[in-house]
């Protein structure tokens, strides 16, 4: 009946932890807590091996399920009410560290920008994906992701460049 | 704006990135928990046998790669006794680790720490030492460097574990200016409780060090001979070690694993010689 053939367990799991980090990254560059992320990360992790047979060649493993992973997270944005509670706020703000002159990390300064912003410089930056391949994996226009690039960039600039 | 780019990409590949204590435990997890549904071919009982074992592979694969995520904790180490191949003789309990990090200087290191019989107290001392030995250097380097760049990450890796065998890499890279990597491979023979060297595999008098060194510089000059960019020095290299880090591959060939820059450019990084059986197959201890 399948014209590819599927996928072995043991090659998904393999793709899987080998990408792990990046499905992290991505899914807490869309969702507000850790928790949530790891959440997220676990149901597309199910959705995708159940629906294996889509994945049309192995070497799209990494682009195919971070797209997964964006729509289980935009459905639990979706699913959660619009307000933001101040506890959560302090999720966005770089960590206290304990030495006030250490310099930001680019992650810490990542979760300071919005949301929008941040799933496209985690995919930019951190997975090396193109303006193409994001705008495939996030459902949105090529010129999109590059006016957020462009956004975030200059922000990032201004956090980690004080002198 | 192209430099601050690169920047920002030289930050995100280079910083370390905090992801949660038991996130890569969660991972593995509901990897382990997925089953196989319909829509595959019914298996009859041979097929379904070779699968377990081909997923009892991936799970010690797995393994190693779960070893290498920072941050592993006790934690860690009980979600993995859960894998069935870790059930046998030995089995990693916990894992050893030292961060450092002063703003410009930065070490991680997380070694396991085997559980299973004198064989496994023996590797752990021999590990313990040999961790030890590079943080003390990378300490002292630090002092003498003052603001240098310094850096030095080990991490490990189950290459082998089945009913009879059991083989740990610890793999090592110090940063100064540029990386150097090295290598240590132990191995346990579980049907003796044994540490093994590679000499152990041989005959008490035979000369296995130059057969397989000519093997090893054989090799080189063929690479050599097909590529003259390949990077070997045949020429410099004298003999292997008497203990030359090995292990077994998938076929269950012997492979000989060399340090960066002691045969080789170091843009070889850590080369590898597979050795075929009909070279050393006389020399076996029986």
């Amino acid at each position: 009946m399948q014209e590819t053939p599927l996928i072995s367990k043991e090659l998904f799991c393999t793709q899987v932890i080998e990408n792990q980090e990046a499905m992290f990254r991505t899914a807490r560059a869309i969702l507000r807590s850790d928790e949530d992320a790891e959440d997220a990360v676990q149901e597309a992790i199910c959705a995708a091996f159940a629906h294996r047979g889509d994945l049309r060649s192995p070497e799209k493993f990494k682009p195919w399920i971070l797209r997964i992973l964006a729509n289980k997270c935009y459905d639990a944005c979706r699913g959660r009410r619009p307000t933001v509670d101040l506890t959560e706020v302090q999720d966005f703000l770089p960590a206290p560290s304990a030495d006030p002159t250490e310099r930001m990390t680019l992650w810490q300064a990542v979760l300071t920008l919005n949301e929008d912003l941040r799933c496209v410089v985690t995919l930019f930056y951190y997975e090396g994906f193109s303006i193409r391949e994001i705008s495939g994996i996030l459902g949105i226009r090529e010129a999109a992701v590059k006016t957020r690039l462009s956004r975030a960039r200059a922000r990032l600039r201004l956090l980690l460049r004080e002198e | 704006m192209k430099q601050f780019d690169k920047e920002l990409k030289e930050r995100a590949k280079n910083e370390p990135f905090p992801l949660p204590e038991d996130y890569a435990g969660r991972v593995f997890r509901t990897c382990a928990a997925l089953e196989e549904t319909a829509m595959e071919t019914p298996k009859n009982s041979a097929s379904h046998k070779k699968h377990t074992k081909r997923w009892m592979a991936w799970a010690a694969a797995a393994v190693a790669a779960f070893i290498a995520v920072p941050n592993v904790s006790p934690t860690a180490a009980a979600a993995m006794s859960d894998v069935p191949v870790l059930g046998a003789l030995v089995e990693i309990v916990t894992f050893r680790e030292y961060t450092y990090d002063d703003g410009h200087s930065s070490a991680d290191v997380s070694v396991p720490e085997l559980s299973g019989g004198e064989a496994a107290d023996q590797v752990n001392e021999e590990v313990q030492a040999y961790t030890d030995r590079l943080i003390a250097q990378f300490q002292q380097d630090c002092e003498e460097t003052g603001e240098g760049y310094l850096g030095l990450d080990v991490s490990s890796e189950v290459v082998t574990n089945t009913d009879s065998w059991f083989t740990l890499r610890i793999n090592a890279t110090r940063t100064q200016a540029s990386g150097a990597e090295f290598i240590k491979i132990y191995h346990i023979d579980k049907t003796t409780d044994q540490v093994v060297t590679l000499g152990d595999l041989f005959q008490p008098d035979a000369d296995y060090v130059s057969v397989l060194s000519d093997e090893v510089r054989r090799q080189m000059e063929e690479r050599m001979a097909e590529d003259e960019a390949a990077g070997y020095f045949p020429d410099q290299f004298t003999a292997i070690a008497p203990d030359q880090n090995f292990y077994w591959n998938e076929d269950g060939d012997l492979v000989l694993v060399f340090d960066e820059y002691t045969i080789a450019a170091g843009f070889v990084g850590t080369p590898e010689f597979v050795i075929p059986q009909d070279v050393y197959a006389s020399l076996v201890r029986s």
